[in-house]
């Protein structure tokens, strides 16, 4: 199973992950027309301060989408059924038509990777993007901080970064 | 034990279903039986507003397809009351004199609504919504209606109002306390739902009762309604006309076919941490369990969709032979009308006499308000009105007991995220964020 991580010491902040999730999200998937269609297409990943600081002026970023959780909460708590857990893929399925906007899977969720959508009327989160093989903010992402994988990937940058952070 | 076991879950919705899922994740052998007093397929209470508004049908009320509830193999019995449990000989009895002997027993009642001694729910044009029957019946007589009263000012009275608003009808909510949502949300949050309640074209009578239905040949044609003083004196009494009552007015377990049993009950049944009650190979979950709660630490009934599902989860599991405990329930609620996104969980009566400290940033002109609820250090509670997005990181703060001073000053702002919880926990935190998807255990548990 893939998951999509972020490595804090590359990430910039730049918010290319946001535009691109943002594009692959609208209608036209172009990034000229996205921008004005009516409404403006959502972001499904966003760029959150860590409040750590790396000797700059700057404060460390990262890039946060929802994290298809093992035992989600949010599928859990959806009324209408309307969040599943593929087992095959491990991705967390959010099915938009199910969704009456009650707001129980943005209550839950551990990452806040839950958000209304512009209208206010429906939910939105990382789907994993079906049409493509490498995600769009991964394939955005100009310093390559996110990282699409197998687990086992993972626990290499596990090491590197707590080897990182040792003295 | 044998390994084909018979398992019996008396009740057919969130707790039955979370319990059947996870039994079935573990064992696909034994037999499962799921018995329910009503005769109808799956469906969601919580979805029973948006049925009465017809913004969902009939079809769209389940919360699981027949195709994927067949695939989990149980036997699904409808329309049989379970009247009473034998726990020494694991046998329990319905109302149509058939029985079933168990191995293990999920006791999935759920609840009924509470209806004050004054009113007759009997009488035609007085409801409640709890059932999928309930909704059918209000759906049919709202066609002929034009006034509609809700008595009882939580969540299900206010998703009942905002439906036959948006059907047409003149509503008018009816409640005890000075403010909607009394259990949920403090006076300045109310003051923003109320406001928003009534540009919705919403009537909100607070400190008000209603003392009698009028009604005539049995059907009901007015209720008398008795607003109340602070000092509870000179109340004014109205007769207003009426077509339509609906009671919200909470819910009790339905711990009937148990009471005179040797299984543990106060007002619900008593389980501990992996949903067992104390009776050997009997479980309870949902609306009719009494648990641990994590925020007001002590033990009572959530009657919540979410903790259902999950409570049914864990007894599932440990039905099925594991060992998996239940980190506790919580009282949570999230509600969307229009112009009102809300979310609030926990401790929100939290008061200074008894160790508690809140943060508060009220904006009214903007219609947002939060407030945060703190004892120790620890998140305890919290409101959210208008500025919702960010309430799992606050709930999962509270669950996994993280004490916040370092972020006081910024916890309610925009910058307080799961990123800064990653930037400032380390390394834990940094394998909870790369491991939720992979590792078995929830990601916030431990």
């Amino acid at each position: 199973m893939k998951v999509i991580t972020c490595r804090i010491e590359r990430c910039l902040g730049c918010k290319s992950c946001e535009i691109a999730c943002s594009v692959e999200h609208s209608k036209t998937k172009v990034l000229v027309s996205a921008i004005q269609e009516d409404p403006l297409p959502r972001q499904r990943i966003r760029v959150l301060n860590t409040g750590i600081k790396d000797g700059t002026y700057r404060l460390k970023s990262i890039a946060l989408q929802c994290r298809h959780c093992d035992e989600p909460f949010c599928v859990d708590a959806c009324i209408a059924g309307g969040i599943t857990k593929d087992p095959e893929t491990g991705v967390v399925h959010f099915n938009r038509e199910n969704c009456v906007g009650c707001w129980s899977c943005t209550m839950v969720c551990p990452f806040g990777a839950i958000v209304r959508l512009q209208d206010g009327k429906v939910a939105i989160k990382c789907d994993r993007c079906p049409d493509r093989d490498v995600p769009a903010c991964v394939e955005a992402c100009p310093t390559g901080a996110l990282v699409f994988g197998e687990p086992e990937e993972f626990s290499i940058l596990l090491d590197e970064k707590e080897s990182d952070e040792s003295p | 034990m044998s390994p084909h076991k018979k398992i019996v879950i008396v009740g057919n919705s969130a707790a039955g279903i979370g319990a059947l899922e996870s039994f079935r994740s573990c064992d696909r052998e034994s037999s499962l039986t799921i018995i329910s007093d009503e005769n109808r397929r799956l469906y969601s209470r919580c979805l029973l507003s948006y049925f009465l508004d017809g913004s969902i049908n009939e079809t769209g009320l389940s919360f699981r397809s027949d195709d994927y509830l067949t695939n989990l193999g149980a036997n699904f019995i409808f329309n049989k009351k379970v009247t009473h449990v034998d726990s020494e000989g694991q046998v329990i009895f319905c109302d149509d004199d058939s029985k079933f002997d168990y191995d293990q027993l999920l006791m999935a009642t759920g609840g009924s609504p509470k209806i004050p001694e004054q009113i007759d729910g009997k009488i035609e044009g007085v409801f409640v919504l709890r059932t999928m029957d309930d909704a059918i019946t209000i759906r049919k007589s709202m066609d002929n209606a034009r006034t509609a009263f809700v008595l009882g000012g939580g969540l299900v009275g206010l998703k009942a109002a905002s439906a036959f608003r948006k059907s047409g009808l003149d509503v008018t909510v009816v409640v005890r306390s000075k403010h909607v949502l009394s259990q949920m949300i403090d006076y300045d949050a109310a003051q923003i739902v109320m406001s928003r309640l009534q540009e919705n074209g919403i009537r909100v009578l607070t400190q008000s009762d209603i003392e009698r239905v009028e009604s005539e040949n049995n059907k009901m044609n007015g209720v008398k309604v008795v607003k109340y003083e602070d000092d509870q004196s000179n109340p004014a009494e109205m007769i207003l006309s009426c077509d339509i009552l609906v009671i919200a007015k909470g819910v009790k377990a339905n711990v009937d076919c148990i009471r005179d049993t040797r299984i543990e009950c106060n007002r619900g049944i008593v389980t501990d941490s992996e949903m067992r009650t104390n009776a050997e190979n009997i479980f309870a979950a949902g609306d009719v369990a009494e648990t641990y709660d994590v925020a007001m630490e002590e033990r009572s009934i959530n009657a919540l969709w979410t903790c259902a599902i999950q409570q049914g989860r864990i007894a599932g599991s440990n039905m099925a032979g594991k060992s998996r405990q239940y980190d506790g329930s919580l009282g949570m609620n999230s509600i969307n009308f229009p112009g009102v996104d809300l979310i609030s969980f926990g401790a929100i009566k939290g008061k200074p006499d008894l160790g508690f400290e809140s943060i508060v940033e009220n904006r009214p002109e903007e219609g947002i308000y939060k407030k945060i609820i703190l004892k120790e250090g620890k998140i305890k509670g919290l409101i959210l009105v208008n500025k919702i997005d960010n309430a799992g990181v606050l709930l999962s703060v509270l669950r996994r007991k993280i004490d916040v001073v370092e972020y006081k000053d910024e916890i309610l702002s925009d910058y307080f995220t799961y990123g800064r919880l990653l930037g400032s926990r380390g390394q834990e935190e940094m394998s909870r964020y790369l491991y939720a998807g992979m590792n078995p255990g929830r990601p916030t548990n431990g």
